[in-house]
């Protein structure tokens, strides 16, 4: 069977795939570890020529970012504590909504066909194609009048309506995945739709969910465009908040460094604790071929 | 119930009312005010903080610097809301947003400390009235800042570098009074094999930093943005000596560090903190810290002082440069108009506004003169020569879109991908297109200048006035 | 069926209505907050295109019809506008589908610490695309930034990344892809490891090359979740403007403002709320036109299967 050209093939493959993800994780972390490395360093130590890696940590920009030691007077930092309350809440409210919304209407969009579907379909497709700016202003207008400017309950529609698109066609996608002999036998034995889909079918999906709920946590809580216009003062949340960067000295990049990987923790966090659902993945054809 | 329940129920029930309204009377006014996220706005939050009326709070609603900064004033406007109360914008913006502040006139009539005379009037005319020469105020001096120039007094003071200069140039190395001097200075300057270079200057094309800079040489050079009376673009923005400064600033890039076609404000502090350059154009407002031996590398070899002007083409003497710094400016839709004027007839005191200027740029006259803040720096005394020589853009509402498209032209020429005739020229069609779908009439005249800034700002015309 | 017994009869009317009740239950919430969030903005935005319209000047405002329309369309730059987008647009989606799909693949084996490094990898889309447009601009600094840095160390010249339009395009495509390769491989990973190993297993014993299995089971099975990974980025990108004015601010000249730019700047910098919407709406035509035929596309790869 084996010839030894095959497997000198093979093996030059093989390396060949070693060294280019080899690559790509260079190319993926090293910027990440870059804004690690930034964050400690002192203005001077940042333009500094040849670049260095080894240098005092300079902590001026997580102060900044906490409004605590040198820059406790910083007007900036003055409620950093509320904006991450906010966010938090904001986000976790905002992902929940807009993953349960998504799941439900991604399941009867995969299962059944009625009138309208496509349509459907695409109109919560579309919501996602116009760049927010293009619409801020309407929006700012319409919260202004019905009171939900600068309000976290505003924020949370926002956060649900910027992502139900995107975890409906997620789900779908992976509902599709299930074979439909997983509710027809269920049918058929006497149990009800909403058992079949409970207690068979969601399960199966739960690499779905985590994978749906991590994009939407991000989208949700990295928001900046409508959470910068639509709020002022009580419902600021985090990213808002600190990615305010300029001062005397021209931009304040230890801040920005500081602030970018205070921003990512909860997210890491987050995507930490549903790693294993993340890899769960789908489960095309575990009855056979649809 | 008995009667001695009912009693104390009553007399309870009576406490809680007492209470309330206590604390009803002592319900807390907020302020809101909306500025970018800097010192200037920690200066004002820490002054704000020994507000002696408590039953005001001032609360900051910060922004990043950028468009971000823009866009919020300029959104909450166009809804007509009043989630901040004042605001510090951009005093070219003052066009734009005057529509929707308060006239500050009425505050100057009714209260009994805010009057006009508190502010130099150039500083009040430039941070807040609309239109030019109207006499209308639509917001106060809350930042004043001006285009200067920073340089390395160390490279100037060398004797061995001023027998060098002396040798190639024939005259003393000095810091230059025109812009035709700092060429010379700048090629002598610029050695890229020890890492200097002559001449740090911006050509970003984000916001307003190629103008800030290509403004500067096409005003000391003798040419106009437009006509404010005509509207004419075509002819003063494109017109010989309007091409003429801003070739001179194309060409001067020649002196600059690789790569600072394309540089804003940062870019250039950081050049000049490194000690990268000899010269730099940079606003007054970082020259606190660019003296910072924390930031500044070179802080101590430091020198600050007032741009260069230039000798036109017709062989006069002009020195114009851009000014900055924040206007500041009142909701009119907000709905606490009475103890914002307090707080205002606080705030711009000579005690509040010397601890300001301490840290950033007031525009109050009282401590502007005094003594102690020309002395309180290296940079003060030449701040106060500087704001004889400022210039501005465009005070009309279209400002940002006129500003966008001088802005692409300048970029594209410094970039070197148009010719600065060909970009200016650009530049002036399109302007001239803004205007007139903005419903502006364009008076077109026989014939343009060649020289179109003919009332020559109080320097001197024959010869050059120095100054530094 | 000829003769369904009455129970049998029963039992599926009782199935039709839960199915009609589950399908109403399950979209309204969807259906309620979008038609809410969406009705008034859009609408607005479709009826003030027609007007001359600035949301700060709102005393001036007067219908012109087609005037904003005419206006925009007859710009040369708009078209040099929509070019840039797509060619950035293009570069963008072909790399991530493909480094994702590739990466995604090698994924989905178990290995010792796959889920630290699949945590890790994922990292780029976590940041805050503010903190990305200031990292890259802060690494393609071609002084002090440290890719000039090490492309100099290994004796290649310095490239001006944000100075010259062409430069720019790539380095704008490379920090999008950086941060948004992580979607892609995300979703790629699962629909690859939902392929039961049954199905590999019979192939190799058919004796098929890794080409084979990947090109011919692979691909197929796992094509209608990775048409929806497309889609998804597709519109994503034409999006995309956050990261060019953290790099070039759309310099120089305009040639490297994306027509999503063009949109913020109308509508936020210069406030002519009317035109932008116009704009706006140009835009939403075009790209409902190219999803409309990636969707459809995309039903005949998952009807197949």
């Amino acid at each position: 069977m084996n010839s030894s050209r095959t497997s000198a093939f093979d093996h030059a493959g093989r390396w060949l795939i070693f060294a280019l993800l080899a690559i790509y994780t260079l190319y993926n972390i090293g910027p990440v570890f870059w804004l690690l490395l930034s964050s400690f360093k002192s203005r001077l130590d940042l333009f500094a020529m040849p670049p260095k890696l080894f240098f005092t940590p300079d902590l001026s920009g997580y102060e900044s970012v906490f409004g605590v030691g040198a820059a406790a007077n910083n007007a900036s930092s003055v409620g950093v504590l509320d904006s991450l309350i906010n966010s938090i809440i904001v986000s976790v409210s905002g992902t929940s909504l807009a993953v349960i919304f998504g799941t439900l209407a991604g399941y009867v969009c995969s299962r059944f066909n009625f009138v309208g579907k496509s349509d459907f379909m695409f109109f919560v497709l579309s919501t996602r194609m116009l760049p927010p700016v293009a619409v801020l202003v309407f929006y700012h207008m319409m919260f202004a009048r019905l009171g939900l400017a600068d309000t976290r309950f505003g924020l949370i529609l926002v956060s649900i309506f910027a992502n139900v698109g995107l975890a409906t066609w997620i789900m779908k996608g992976f509902f599709d995945g299930v074979p439909r002999e997983v509710e027809q036998i269920a049918l058929v034995n006497g149990y009800s739709r909403m058992y079949a889909f409970t207690r068979l079918v969601l399960p199966m999906v739960k690499g779905g969910i985590a994978a749906t709920a991590g994009f939407c946590f991000i989208f949700a809580w990295n928001e900046f465009a409508f959470s910068s216009i639509l709020t002022t003062t009580q419902a600021k949340t985090l990213p808002v908040k600190i990615s305010a960067a300029s001062g005397a000295t021209g931009l304040e990049w230890t801040q920005i460094c500081a602030a970018g990987v205070v921003l990512i923790i909860p997210v890491l966090v987050f995507f930490y604790l549903i790693r294993k659902h993340l890899l769960m993945g789908m489960t095309f054809g575990v009855l056979g071929r649809r | 119930m008995n009667l001695r329940t009912r009693m104390r129920l009553a007399v309870s029930s009576l406490a809680l009312c007492a209470g309330f309204a206590a604390s009803a009377a002592q319900a807390e006014t907020t302020l809101t005010f909306v500025w970018h996220a800097g010192t200037c706005a920690d200066a004002l939050m820490d002054i704000a903080k020994d507000y002696p009326d408590k039953s005001v709070k001032i609360v900051p609603a910060l922004v990043p610097y950028g468009p971000q900064w823009h866009d919020k004033i300029a959104s909450e406007f166009a809804i007509q809301g009043d989630a901040f109360d004042f605001a510090m914008w951009d005093s070219q913006s003052t066009a734009e947003f005057a529509a929707h502040a308060v006239k500050i006139n009425e505050i100057f009539d009714k209260s009994d400390y805010l009057k006009p005379d508190l502010f130099p009037p150039a500083s009040l005319s430039r941070y807040g009235e609309y239109p030019d020469g109207s006499g209308e105020f639509f917001g106060l001096p809350a930042n004043q800042d001006a285009y200067g120039l920073t340089y390395r007094k160390d490279l100037f003071e060398d004797p061995k570098e001023k027998e060098a200069f002396k040798a190639k140039y024939g005259r003393e190395l000095a810091v230059p009074q025109t812009y035709q001097e700092a060429r010379d200075v700048a090629e002598f300057f610029t050695r890229p094999d020890q890492g200097l270079y002559g001449w740090a200057q911006m050509g970003g094309r984000d916001y307003d930093f190629a103008t800030t800079a290509s403004n500067s040489f096409l005003w000391s050079f003798g040419g106009e943005l437009y006509n404010p009376e005509t509207f004419e673009v075509k002819g003063y923005l494109d017109s010989p000596a309007s091409i003429d400064g801003v070739q001179f600033y194309v060409d001067m890039f020649k002196y600059g560090p690789p790569g600072s076609t394309n540089w804003g404000f940062d870019e250039v502090n950081t050049a000049i903190q490194q000690g990268q350059v000899a010269m730099a154009m940079q606003w007054f407002y970082f020259n606190g810290s660019n003296a910072d031996p924390n930031v500044s590398k070179f802080a101590d070899k430091l020198a600050f002082g007032v741009l260069p002007g230039a000798i036109g083409r017709d062989g006069k003497f002009r020195r114009q440069f851009s000014v900055g710094g924040q206007g500041m400016g009142i909701n009119k839709y907000s709905k606490k108009l009475p103890e914002l004027t307090k707080f205002m007839e606080w705030y711009f005191q000579p005690e509040q506004q010397k601890r300001y200027a301490a840290v950033c740029q007031t525009g109050l006259k009282a401590v502007l003169e005094s003594p102690e803040w020309q002395n309180l720096n290296s940079y003060n005394r030449q701040f106060s020569q500087a704001l004889a020589y400022l210039n501005d853009y465009w005070h009309l509402p279209e400002y940002p879109v006129l500003l966008d498209e001088l802005q692409q032209e300048i970029s594209a020429a410094a970039a070197g991908t148009k010719s600065v005739q060909q970009a200016l020229s650009d530049a002036a069609e399109k302007h001239e297109r803004t205007l007139q779908r903005a419903g502006y009439e364009i008076k077109r005249g026989e014939s343009t200048p060649e020289v179109p800034d003919q009332v020559i700002s109080p320097v001197g015309q024959d010869e050059v006035v120095p100054v530094n | 069926m000829t003769n369904p017994s009455h129970a049998e009869h029963q039992m599926q009317m009782k199935r039709q209505s839960s199915g009609r009740l589950m399908i109403f239950g399950f979209l309204s919430p969807s259906l309620v907050i979008l038609l809410f969030m969406v009705l008034y903005p859009f609408l607005s935005l479709v009826y003030y295109s027609f007007y001359n319209f600035s949301a700060l000047r709102q005393g001036a405002m007067k219908p012109v019809g087609l005037g904003n329309y005419r206006f925009l369309l007859s710009d040369h730059q708009l078209w040099e506008r929509f070019i840039f987008t797509g060619k950035f647009v293009f570069i963008c989606v072909a790399l991530q589908m493909l480094i994702g799909i590739f990466v995604g693949y090698q994924l989905q084996k178990n290995f010792r610490g796959r889920d630290v490094v699949f945590t890790l990898l994922m990292m780029p889309m976590m940041l805050s695309p503010i903190v990305v447009g200031f990292l890259w601009r802060y690494m393609l600094n071609s002084e002090w930034g440290i890719v000039n840095f090490l492309l100099s160390s290994v004796g290649l010249p310095k490239i001006d990344w944000l100075g010259q339009a062409n430069a720019a395009l790539w380095a704008a495509a490379a920090a999008d892809t950086w941060m948004w390769t992580p979607f892609i491989i995300l979703l790629a990973t699962a629909a690859f490891r939902g392929i039961p190993e049954t199905i590999h297993e019979a192939a190799e014993v058919d004796g098929a090359s890794p080409a084979y299995k990947f090109f011919r089971i692979t691909l197929p099975i796992s094509a209608p979740v990775l048409f929806i990974a497309l889609i998804l980025r597709l519109i994503d990108s034409f999006k995309q403007y956050d990261l060019f004015i953290a790099l070039t601010g759309g310099g120089p000249g305009s040639s490297t403002e994306t027509v999503s730019f063009a949109v913020a700047k109308t509508a936020f910098s210069y406030f002519y709320t009317g035109e932008a919407s116009a704009l706006a709406v140009i835009l939403l035509v075009i790209i409902i036109g190219l999803s409309m035929i990636l969707v459809r596309h995309l039903t005949h790869i998952s009807q197949r299967f």
